[in-house]
């Protein structure tokens, strides 16, 4: 505070001037320049639907990626155009799915590129890049014969080398080894036919031929030695890819627009002119968005919105679609600590546990009961399996006794803020019968991560993705050559589980055609795994959908909205 | 700035009393003393009958105050009671808030004392030292700091002290600048006392109005800061605090108004009551400045 | 000018400092980079964790990382992004507008309405409005800033259509350059408020405590005994020095306001640094957050050096380092 007298002096009466007409002059810039920063200069034309009418033909049979929606009722004239806004919660870092997984990098990264094969609500393989295919009697040759009319974003046509770049380039950069492992070579002799070599038959190579885990990627745009997992054209307004919309503006951290590709290999496809994905820093934002009406649809919303959406005549809420990501919520015990080193003080603890409860308060009751590693919507689920399901707190006290742990004990859970609910709930429920969770807030994913990678923990919270064969995304956590030493991997074999007859199991499984086989052995698998519980499964959630009732045939396939859009339209 | 002597007790006494009769003429500050006694009764009065374990799942999530089977406030994203929430959640963030007010009044007045008094390199030095801390933005700093060490009673109550003290080692360093030139300063020093003796028995208790005033300011701030890094997730889940309770229900403010709501009507009685007694402090203290 | 060579050395000197505590804090966090990539995957490979590794040089020791990092800032590289495989310089430019905006949007709200109603309160102390400024102005202080944007999103923001609820336009905006800046003025009134209310109650308080002071000064009575109207002397006297404390906050609060920043983008998902700073913590990407401390502390530096110039030019008697009264 100044508390000298003070003194008067037109240079002064200036500079408050001066400093006041500064400061208007820097926010009038400031506003401008954000203005100009953000319209992206050049905005092309309306957004706005029109309203073409027009009837178009039903185009190629057995191209639909997308059932009809039985209620829209297929009777519907399309309508083509209009921009649909989807708001994705968190980020994505670039568009190439060829060296880069997830939902967020999965949903544009769909519509800008095209994968040899599309998948139906039945898990049938549909043809899309790939007219048809063919696996040879041994398993070890896989043909697929592409479209012949097919091009790229900027003219050029895609061939069969730029298939084999992709899946090679898969091989070797992507999360989920597993996919193309076994793939030898491929043959491009053919500019319209890729035969893949394979060293050894693996059932999964069709499911991994889907647009989410197989986009095919322009070789002549990447294939000039520099790094594919930080290649510059990964992400960009001028990213070039194969699929029926390409990139006129992208902001990774705020929002991609796109727009219809002209010349995409689907006659009439796709019906929408535009699509712009908004990326928003959490869940919050969605709802208000939803409501305000700035987003026409959503995927994976929190419980609180499709409750409170429900009943809203605007919108739909639907649980359609995304059966193969298989999003199992669970608990990973560490066989490691001491506590949970016999497999009675593992059972009690999966008694405890209350599972319905936790569908029901902390999911609101919008999860179902998924007892296995594998999806209940497989068809190599298991039902049967030893269930924990039933809590019976006398039998959980029991086996604690039998192993000198009636006592109870401590168990450390970190935790990041996400998690928080479900750790919070596991506390109460196990404080039943005597065992102390600690809580140990940790800041942010990383941080859990890592911990949870290096053993620094008794139990935890995750969700992993079955990713539609079990042999992608299912058995890295269970296999004993998946066990990896501090500082480890998140989302391997964190529970650090062996079995020798298990990985037998497993590597019949995943080596054979016979579906009736694979599903005996993963049948077996689980319930040898179930009765030594490294995993407690809470559940598996219902993958919503909030969508305004103007958007119809959205993509509701095994894959739901991580899959081209290109029958999607807008009625009004 | 009315300058005391206080060379004997005497007339500290009297002063004191004159101030306390302005601080209890003003409304304002009454009142801001009556929401912070309030405040207290329920942070440590309360629990001892509203005996209930904030952590407990008593009823349905999200459950409306009033609702049937709902408990006073209503519930939480879990089903937890806001009421207990509120009551014992208050324990944690009082004590943050205190704790990081007490680092921050006994680093910043120490490094503020010892530069306004020694001067030339002294001062230099740790004026550059408060500069850097200054130049940290606050809130990102304590984040990173929070992130790194687990989020604790300590931990966070380091993060807050660490960075929010620079505040209060100026206005010290200008207290002092000011004071030590004062005569009977001049005179202290001539009849031989020590440098800490006249540090912390003639310029500090001079100081000590502005002081205080800062203090209660920062413990208001103090707690904001607590509830602001404990909305980014950065608390102790095993001791909640208010703004973690804003924090948890924060997803679901659409279905749920209450758990946010109540948590920060808790905060934001508790900010205002100290900043009216600050207030009424200075006011009573600095006859000058009031509007009277 | 000696003076001024020396604390530009020494805003340098500061500048450093705050690089390589930041520095060394990222470092020291549990997970990297390549741990926060393989999060937003849901699915991690081993292998291919290395290879991040290596390949953004996350495994080289940290004196070298540290060395190579300031080599390049000083020939002005600010780096790539490790999460979005971008330059970081690129990143800034593109937040650093709606962050200045925000805040100034916000202070200049702060700062206007504050003056305004403590002088008003100042002239008339006694007045039921000076209370009801005094009462306004704690109210607005004693709320957190996050619960009071979540209030107003909440309360006004969903009911009263005209406000949109995040992002700083419209997603699906589609106009030419002056409906754009509509559009972004639109988006920034409730975080603008949200932000502005902390400030206002500070600033009404200084300058209703300096008015009050300004108002009884030999000057002003000259004023009133030239017979000036009493709204003259007030608003064009009286102000003129009045708002000099106001003055020497802002310059100061340049850090605070972007701490508070970080707050309100983040409930109404305004793409500011301060978002994405946080965000860059979430995610260890180091070179954006340096990249962002770096360009805040410049900052934070040279409002601090312009307020000590200012005072400078306002009074010399007021040496630049030395007993100035905060």
């Amino acid at each position: 505070m100044i508390t000298k007298q003070p003194t008067v002096h037109e240079g002064d009466k200036m500079i408050i001037n001066r400093g006041k007409a500064l400061l208007a002059l820097l926010f009038a810039f400031a506003l401008i320049a954000a203005a100009c920063g953000d319209s992206g200069g050049d905005e092309d034309g309306s957004a706005a639907g029109d309203d073409d009418n027009t009837e178009t033909s039903t185009g190629e049979p057995d191209d639909s990626g997308n059932a009809d929606s039985e209620d829209e009722g297929s009777a519907q004239e399309v309508v083509e155009g209009g921009t649909v806004t989807f708001a994705v919660v968190g980020g994505v870092r670039h568009l190439n799915g060829t060296v880069q997984s997830g939902y967020a990098t999965a949903v544009p990264g769909t519509q800008v590129n095209a994968s040899p094969l599309l998948f139906d609500e039945e898990y049938n393989p549909q043809p899309y890049l790939a007219e048809s295919w063919d696996v040879s009697e041994d398993g070890l040759t896989v043909t697929l014969n592409l479209r012949s009319n097919a091009v790229f974003h900027d003219g050029e046509p895609i061939t069969s080398e730029d298939v084999a770049f992709s899946i090679l380039t898969s091989q070797a950069n992507h999360p989920f080894s597993p996919m193309f492992e076994p793939v030898e070579s491929i043959d491009t002799s053919d500019p319209h036919v890729a035969v893949i070599s394979l060293s050894s038959p693996h059932p999964a190579i069709l499911m991994a031929m889907s647009p989410g885990l197989l986009p095919i990627i322009p070789k002549h745009i990447y294939d000039d030695g520099q790094e594919m997992k930080t290649h510059p054209r990964n992400g960009g307004d001028d990213f070039v890819g194969s699929g029926p919309f390409k990139v006129v503006e992208y902001d990774a951290a705020e929002l991609i627009k796109l727009e219809k590709f002209d010349d995409f290999f689907l006659e009439g496809r796709p019906y929408l002119d535009e699509i712009i994905i908004d990326f928003v820093p959490d869940p919050q934002a969605v709802i208000l968005g939803l409501d305000n009406g700035d987003y026409d649809m959503v995927s994976s919303p929190n419980a609180g919105a499709v409750e409170q959406f429900q009943g809203d005549e605007r919108f739909v809420v639907e649980a359609k679609g995304h059966e193969a990501i298989g999003q199992i919520d669970w608990l990973n015990l560490n066989m490691r600590s001491e506590a949970l080193s016999t497999a009675e003080a593992r059972q009690a603890v999966a008694i405890a546990v209350d599972q319905p409860g936790w569908r029901d308060i902390v999911q609101l009751g919008l999860s179902s009961a998924n007892i296995t590693g594998i999806q209940n919507g497989s068809p190599f689920y298991n039902a049967d399996a030893p269930s924990y399901e039933d809590r019976d707190l006398d039998k959980a006290k029991e086996l604690l006794d039998s192993v000198g742990l009636g006592d109870g004990f401590e168990l450390d859970l970190p935790a990041y803020s996400a998690q928080l609910p479900t750790a919070e709930f596991i506390k109460q429920n196990l404080e039943d019968i005597n065992v102390t969770v600690n809580i140990r807030t940790v800041p942010d994913f990383p941080t859990w991560a890592s911990e949870v990678a290096a053993g620094n923990y008794d139990i935890t919270y995750t969700q992993v993705w079955n990713w539609g064969d079990p042999v992608i995304g299912v058995e890295r956590s269970y296999r004993c050559d998946n066990r990896i030493d501090p500082p480890g991997v998140i989302w391997s074999n964190n529970s650090w589980y062996c079995n020798e007859d298990v990985d037998a199991l497993l590597d019949t499984a995943g080596s054979t055609y016979d579906n009736d086989a694979r599903q005996a052995a993963y049948h077996e698998a689980s319930t040898l795994i179930n009765q030594d519980v490294p995993i407690i499964y809470l559940g598996k959630p219902d993958w919503y959908q909030i969508r305004k009732t103007s958007v119809q045939n959205p993509p509701n396939g095994v894959w739901g909205f991580m899959s081209p859009w290109h029958e999607v339209w807008l009625s009004e | 700035m009315t300058d005391l002597f206080l060379l004997d007790g005497d007339t500290v006494a009297s002063t004191k009393g004159q101030a306390l009769r302005l601080f209890l003429r003003n409304r304002a500050a009454v009142f801001g003393l009556i929401l912070l006694i309030a405040i207290l009764a329920m942070t440590f009065i309360v629990p001892i009958w509203y005996v209930r374990d904030p952590g407990d799942l008593i009823a349905r999530p999200h459950l409306k105050p009033g609702a049937e089977g709902a408990p006073l406030l209503g519930t939480d994203n879990l089903g937890r009671d806001l009421m207990a929430i509120i009551v014992y959640g208050g324990r944690t963030t009082l004590s943050v808030a205190a704790g990081a007010a007490a680092l921050i009044v006994f680093v910043g007045v120490s490094i503020g004392a010892a530069a306004g008094y020694y001067g030339r390199w002294v001062d230099a030095a740790l004026m550059r030292f408060t500069e850097f801390f200054q130049v940290l933005p606050g809130l990102l700093f304590a984040i990173v700091v929070v992130a790194l060490f687990e989020p604790s009673f300590w931990t966070i109550t380091f993060a807050i002290g660490s960075v929010s003290w620079p505040g209060i080692a100026r206005l010290t360093r200008a207290e002092f600048l000011r004071i030590k030139n004062l005569e009977f300063v001049k005179a202290a020093r001539a009849i031989g006392s020590s440098d800490f003796r006249i540090i912390t028995r003639v310029v500090l208790p001079n100081a000590l109005p502005t002081l205080i005033v800062s203090a209660t300011l920062i413990m208001g701030s103090a707690i904001l800061f607590e509830a602001g890094l404990a909305f980014l997730g950065l608390a102790d889940v095993n001791n909640p605090s208010w703004g973690l309770a804003i924090g948890r229900g924060r997803d679901n403010i659409n279905i749920n108004w209450w758990a946010v709501t109540f948590p920060g009507l808790a905060i934001f009685f508790t900010v205002l009551g100290l900043s009216l007694v600050g207030d009424g402090l200075q006011d009573a203290l600095n006859p000058k400045l009031r509007g009277r | 000018m000696k003076a001024i060579a020396a604390r530009i050395g020494q805003a340098v000197g500061l500048i450093l400092a705050v690089i390589v505590l930041n520095f060394i804090l990222i470092r020291i966090a549990p997970g990297d980079a390549a741990t926060a990539i393989a999060g937003s995957q849901s699915a991690s490979d081993p292998e291919l964790i290395a290879e991040l590794r290596t390949e953004y040089g996350l495994d080289r020791p940290f004196h070298v990382q540290l060395g190579t990092y300031i080599t390049d800032v000083l020939q002005g590289d600010l780096g790539t992004s490790i999460w979005f495989d971008e330059p970081v310089s690129s990143l800034l430019l593109d937040r650093v507008g709606p962050t200045i905006l925000l805040s100034a949007a916000a202070l200049s709200f702060a700062v206007i309405m504050g003056v305004t109603l403590g002088t008003i309160a100042a002239r008339k102390p006694d007045s039921l409005l000076s209370h009801i400024v005094t009462v306004v102005a704690l109210v607005g202080y004693a709320m957190p800033a996050f619960w009071t944007g979540l209030l107003l999103l909440m309360f006004i923001g969903v009911k009263v259509s005209f406000f949109p609820v995040s992002g700083m336009h419209d997603v699906s905006f589609d106009g030419n350059w002056f409906e754009s800046i509509l559009d972004i003025g639109q988006h920034l009134i409730l975080p603008a408020l949200t932000l502005g209310i902390i400030y206002l109650a500070q600033y009404s308080r200084l300058s209703r405590a300096s008015m009050l002071e300004v108002l009884e000064s030999d000057y002003i009575r000259t004023a009133r005994a030239k017979g000036l109207s009493e709204r003259s002397v007030v608003f064009k006297h009286g102000l003129r020095n009045g708002v000099l404390p106001v003055v020497t906050i802002l310059g100061l609060q340049f850090g605070a306001v972007l701490s508070g920043a970080i707050l309100v983008e983040s409930v109404f998902a305004w793409p500011g640094l301060g978002r994405l700073a946080f965000e860059a913590v979430t995610r260890r990407d180091t070179p954006v957050l340096l990249g962002v401390l770096l360009l805040v502390s410049v900052s934070v530096i040279l409002a601090n050096l312009a307020t000590d110039l200012f005072y400078r030019i306002i009074d010399p008697r007021i040496r630049v380092s030395g007993a100035r009264n905060d």
